[in-house]
């Protein structure tokens, strides 16, 4: 154990990465029953691996090398796999942001899970996640990071199914966990193709392999493209998009934490994990384009026509990603990066927020919300339209500067259809956004009141105005404070993080180069016309969008009912997911349950079952046909005894 | 014909009398009395080869004393085995003893 204490940066990394296992076995074994001891246990471990986070972000700012600590761990013929943990920019920020994130959470559940008979499990999962997805984060080849990637799904299996007596929240777990394990199919076959073709998943090689072009044209294609699978389930790509809003069953915290601000970003990090060897393989950037951009388009637009809030939120994670994985395809990887930490921010945020609103009211419909007197909780109120406003890319919160910076990556490809599909999902986006706060803000009618003391409650939360809760609310509310000053003030961070991004310790370095220069023109050289041309018509359609809202639910007299209730196909369609769910669904019957598995049920009963009924025939009549011969009379038996070793006396004898 | 010949013809005349008395015979105390005959038969054998051929006179004796004390435990069990069969059955024909049930 010396050798741990001498190197603070070590004892820091195993520290912060190893106490939540730790913690999520004490509690499973020890504090089952002591929800106080639980909480505590866990969110002193969070803690711990927030503080050595920020410690290593702090110390290796400035450092000159990517630092890797690792031991072998498997050794195939000439395939090494190794453990450890490897530190270099990237992995640094997106662990910041995970322990950051993760602590803020735990400490909002402390009053949002508050009596929960599952209060203990619930702490024990969040450990749970936040040890295996630091270790994602930290992995310095791909196997370990597909390992962990395959547990921080497990995390988000249990505890989406969290309240498991509820048949839609098991259902909704079990479709994430197969949907993105159909996915992982592809991630591992990809990851199988690499070992062949090269024989190591050192992310640090495969990173200077895809800036060298060392590799086959056709190999990296081939596991690129399957590799980018995983990334289709985990961040809920089309066409695997929607297991994502379905997750929303799971407890609120949750939702902020893994279905929008980290672990769905997991398959946006591995895709800038491994960008230079991404970047190598034109046409698998041009497939990530593409899908990237149909999904944007495609949740923007089932944001549009849904009344629940989380669902809200859901869809514009999934858009949201899609807007990464454009960014990342499109060549700019700092301009992904620094979306993937924006939207980590804003959009946990808006999930504590709405959080609040669920607690306290007990439904997620915004219309109920609203007509409840939802802006009554001023400060989660307020936070929200941070995070909304932040979503819409209006300056100077966070989301503005890495909505920019992903415009500008997207101006300089040379097809100007990518960037036609930005700024149409930007627009979309702020529509959608306060379409939602002015439900909130502006409650009118067209809600069917749920019970006859509508009244009094109203007038009980007007008096209290929401602060009266004490020790619940406060535990609330201060994450979602801390947040949402985040939102205010990380924008102002975009070229220090940038520095460090591209800084002389970072994989990507090389590559990346080429990418940051289609952002990074438009960032520092373009001051140009071209560039206030983009960012002007940037700002303009977002708070366009918020105007359009504003004119549709906001103003007074305004009908609440939004454009597309007179277009009601087109609602219809949106509000079915662009029936992706039915043709999922009728997929499933036709082909894996008529096709497959009934196929495998035939071999089952007739080759497998009848094999064994056959065997078992054919034993007892055998048994049958040779009773006859025993009649049961002893001195039968004595003859054939005789007469056999009579033979074998004769054979003996001649 | 020498000495050692008479022996042995004695001997496998008295144990294919055994042989046929087992065989042939339905009665269990009959059986029995074969198997002794049989016995008997191996006995001499020993006796005979002992008798004229064996360089230590001992050997042969100590086996038929070994058969003799076996004969006489055989019988023991089998006369006790007879008698509970012939409690349950009523009778101590072998051709009524069939079924191993019961």
């Amino acid at each position: 154990m010396d050798w741990l204490f001498k190197d603070p940066v070590l004892l820091a990394v195993a520290l912060g990465t190893g106490l939540p296992f730790l913690s999520m076995a004490v509690i499973l074994i020890f504090t089952r029953g002591n929800p106080r001891a639980s909480c505590t246990i866990s969110i002193s471990a969070v803690c711990t691996s927030f503080v050595c986070a920020v410690y290593l972000l702090a110390k290796l700012f400035h450092a000159s090398a990517p630092v890797q600590y690792q031991t072998a761990w498997l050794l195939a013929d000439d395939v090494l796999i190794p453990f450890g943990y490897l530190l270099d920019p990237l992995s640094l920020l997106m662990l910041t942001i995970v322990a950051t994130i993760s602590m803020l959470v735990q400490i909002y559940s402390l009053g949002y899970m508050a009596g929960d008979p599952g209060f203990s499990r619930y702490y024990a999962f969040h450990s749970l996640f936040a040890w295996a997805m630091m270790n994602m984060v930290i992995a310095p080849s791909m196997f370990q990071l597909f390992i962990f990637w395959e547990l921080v799904g497990l995390a988000s299996y249990l505890l989406i199914g969290f309240y498991y007596e509820k048949y839609s929240a098991s259902q909704a777990g079990k479709k994430a966990f197969v949907m993105t394990r159909f996915a992982d199919l592809g991630f591992l076959m990809g990851l199988l193709i690499l070992v062949v073709g090269y024989g190591n998943l050192n992310i640090l090689d495969l990173c200077e392999a895809g800036k060298t072009h060392a590799l086959p044209n056709m190999l990296v294609t081939v596991s690129a493209m399957l590799i980018f699978c995983g990334v289709i389930g985990k961040s809920a790509q089309f066409p695997l998009l929607t297991w994502l809003p379905d997750a929303m069953e799971g407890p609120t915290p949750v939702s902020a934490l893994l279905h929008s601000a980290t672990m769905v970003a997991a398959g946006v990090y591995m895709f800038s994990r491994i960008f230079p060897f991404f970047a190598s393989s034109p046409d698998a950037m041009t497939m990530a384009l593409t899908i990237g951009t149909i999904t944007m388009l495609l949740a923007s637009t089932m944001a549009m026509v849904t009344y629940d809030l989380k669902q809200v939120w859901a869809y514009s994670t999934v858009s949201q990603l899609g807007f990464m994985v454009m960014s990342l395809a499109a060549g700019g990887y700092f301009a992904g990066v620094f979306h993937l930490t924006t939207h980590a921010g804003f959009k946990a945020l808006l999930f504590l927020c709405s959080g609040i609103f669920i607690h306290e009211f007990h439904s997620n419909d915004m219309r109920v919300i609203g007509k409840h007197g939802g802006r009554n909780l001023r400060i989660p109120l307020v936070c929200m339209t941070v995070g909304a406003l932040a979503l819409s890319g209006v300056f100077p919160f966070s989301g503005f500067f890495s909505k920019e910076a992903i415009l500008g990556v997207l101006a300089n490809s040379p097809n100007k259809i990518w960037l036609y599909a930005g700024l149409l999902g930007a627009l979309m986006t702020a529509y959608y956004s306060f379409r939602l706060i002015f439900f909130v803000v502006f409650p009118k009618g067209g809600v069917e009141e749920h019970h006859g003391h509508h009244g009094e409650d109203d007038h009980g939360h007007e008096e209290h105005g929401g602060e009266h809760h004490g020790y619940i609310f406060w535990c609330m509310a201060v994450p979602v404070m801390a947040l949402a000053t985040v939102t205010l003030l990380l924008g102002f961070f975009q070229s220090a993080l940038e520095g460090f991004l591209m800084g002389p310790s970072s994989a990507v370095q090389a590559v990346a180069a080429h990418g940051a220069h289609a952002g990074g023109e438009a960032q520092a050289a373009g001051h140009g016309a071209g560039h206030y041309v983009l960012l002007f018509t940037a700002v303009s359609l977002g708070l366009g969008g918020i105007f359009w809202a504003y004119m549709e639910f906001g103003r007074r007299g305004a009908a609440q009912e939004g454009f597309l209730s007179k277009l009601p196909q087109i609602q219809e369609l949106f509000a079915r997911r662009w029936y992706m769910d039915d043709f999922l669904r009728k997929s499933l019957d036709n082909f894996i349950y008529a096709g497959l598995t009934s196929a495998f049920t035939k071999n089952d009963r007739r080759i497998i079952d009848g094999g064994i009924d056959g065997i078992c025939f054919f034993t007892v009549a055998g048994g049958r046909v040779f009773s006859f011969l025993q009649s049961g009379m002893l001195q039968h038996n004595l003859l054939v005894m005789v007469a056999a070793v009579g033979l074998v006396v004769l054979y003996f004898l001649f | 014909m020498n000495a050692l010949g008479t022996y042995l013809i004695i001997a496998a005349l008295l144990f294919s009398l055994g042989l046929l008395g087992v065989l042939q015979r339905r009665n269990l105390i009959g059986m029995l009395i074969a198997v002794e005959l049989m016995l008997n038969g191996a006995s001499l054998n020993f006796m005979a080869f002992n008798r004229f051929l064996a360089p230590e006179p001992a050997v042969g004796q100590i086996v038929t004393l070994f058969i003799m004390g076996l004969a006489a435990a055989e019988a023991a069990i089998g006369l006790s085995l007879i008698l509970a069969l012939f409690r349950k059955l009523r009778s101590i024909n072998v051709e009524r003893a069939q079924q191993l049930k019961g």
